[in-house]
């Protein structure tokens, strides 16, 4: 092995596989250079460890507690969301997929409009995170890779309404696709849908037994996913019923 | 027991070690305390997604970590705000630590660009593994060896450079 400093480091640190320190001791022996770094890392490592911890003012711990005990959830804290999603759950029944495409709407553009996207699992291939949605019980009728010029890139599952929903990303170029899949059936038996919401273009649609919608910012765009998904589930999936899917294009 | 008493018992008594890097992170009491705070906080109403039994501290450096970065993501998407003059107290040097020539290598922490410091704060004031930091930080092994290493070499050469 010839001076590798930063293996130096990693042997001070005991951050090395044992293959790697073996062969760090074994250069040790014979190497004055990197035997001095190590004795300066160590001492270097002393002299931080030693170093004094700031006290924060006084009572600041109690402040945190206070903090804390003000963010313990109340009675009525954990009662409001559930009457919410009670009367949500009403909603799903009255069969309004106006509220279902509002909702699915602001999903979309709260997920996209963070710094990453907050997916649990990336890929690309449809069939890697149809197997990870499987696994984590919420099995997904089958989706397409790409659709309209945007490409699958991820999913999460995430709480709309009374349920939990799948969520897959789609990207390409500046356009974003949300696909959403809502395990088990929901009472949108009339659930066609075209109009806006949250100033996009939205269709609901049903295929093959399942429920779809898109949203967009183009009600072309939305067409053309409307269409994109029709023939997937129609190559892909003879028998797709029982389970709902929505795709939000923007 | 209850999922707030779990809390007070396992994550609470981490506040110290916390604020510790909080201050060498924002090399300023008064951040350093709102950061801790909103870790905490985050870290309550996560609480109930932590695995127990798994590393307490390294879940809540997580936390802290991410915290902190957020607020430096805020601080550039607001312009100006890096030239203004820090406010708040600044971290006071112990006397006797003044004397015994600490005072220097603390004034070289704190000037260690971003990815170093917390690299090496991690692991010489926190001794958290190269596991832990990789995960905390969000990095390959390989790049935390790498930080602590040039993180330390630079602060080496200030020390060094102070000194002649």
């Amino acid at each position: 092995m010839t001076c590798n400093p930063e293996l130096i480091t990693g042997y001070v640190d005991d951050g090395l596989e044992p293959a790697q320190r073996t062969e760090v001791e074994a250069h040790l022996v014979t190497c004055a250079i990197c035997l001095e770094q190590v004795a300066a890392e160590r001492a270097l490592h002393a002299r931080l460890m030693a170093l004094p911890s700031p006290e924060p003012r006084r009572g600041f711990e109690n402040e945190l507690r206070r903090t804390l005990h003000r963010a313990r959830p109340s009675p009525l804290r954990v009662l409001l969301p559930i009457a919410a999603v009670l009367a949500l759950a009403v909603l799903w029944g009255l069969r309004m997929p106006r509220v279902l495409a509002w909702e699915l709407a602001r999903d979309h553009r709260s997920c996209f409009s963070h710094d990453s996207l907050p997916a649990e699992v990336w890929s690309d291939h449809g069939e890697v995170v149809g197997a990870w949605l499987e696994a984590h019980g919420v099995p997904a009728p089958p989706f397409p890779d790409s659709a309209s010029g945007l490409s699958l890139v991820g999913a999460r599952r995430c709480p709309i309404l009374d349920r939990t929903v799948v969520h897959l990303y789609y990207t390409g170029g500046d356009r974003t696709v949300s696909l959403f899949v809502v395990p088990g059936a929901v009472q949108l038996s009339d659930a066609h849908f075209r109009g806006t919401a949250r100033r996009q273009a939205v269709r609901i649609f049903r295929v093959a037994g399942a429920t779809v919608g898109v949203v967009g910012e183009h009600a072309e765009d939305v067409a053309e996913f409307e269409r994109s998904y029709r023939s997937t589930q129609a190559r892909l999936t003879p028998q797709a019923g029982g389970l709902t899917a929505v795709a939000a294009l923007w | 027991m209850d999922l707030t008493a779990r809390f007070e018992k396992e994550a609470l008594p981490q506040w110290r070690s916390l604020f510790r890097t909080a201050c060498r992170l924002t090399r300023n009491v008064d951040d350093a305390e709102d950061l801790v705070q909103e870790t905490m906080l985050r870290a309550y109403r996560a609480f109930n997604r932590y695995e127990p039994g798994t590393n307490i501290r390294a879940w809540l450096y997580t936390i802290l970590h991410r915290v902190h970065q957020d607020g430096l993501r805020k601080k550039r998407r607001t312009p100006g705000l890096d030239e203004l003059p820090e406010e708040g107290i600044p971290v006071p040097p112990p006397q006797a630590f003044v004397a015994a020539g600490g005072e220097d290598l603390s004034r070289a922490l704190d000037k260690l660009a971003e990815p170093f410091r917390s690299a090496v704060v991690m692991r010489d004031l926190e001794e958290l593994s190269y596991q832990d930091i990789a995960r905390i930080l969000e990095v390959p092994i390989g790049t935390v060896m790498s930080r602590i290493h040039r993180g330390r070499a630079q602060l080496r050469e200030s020390l060094v450079g102070g000194a002649s």
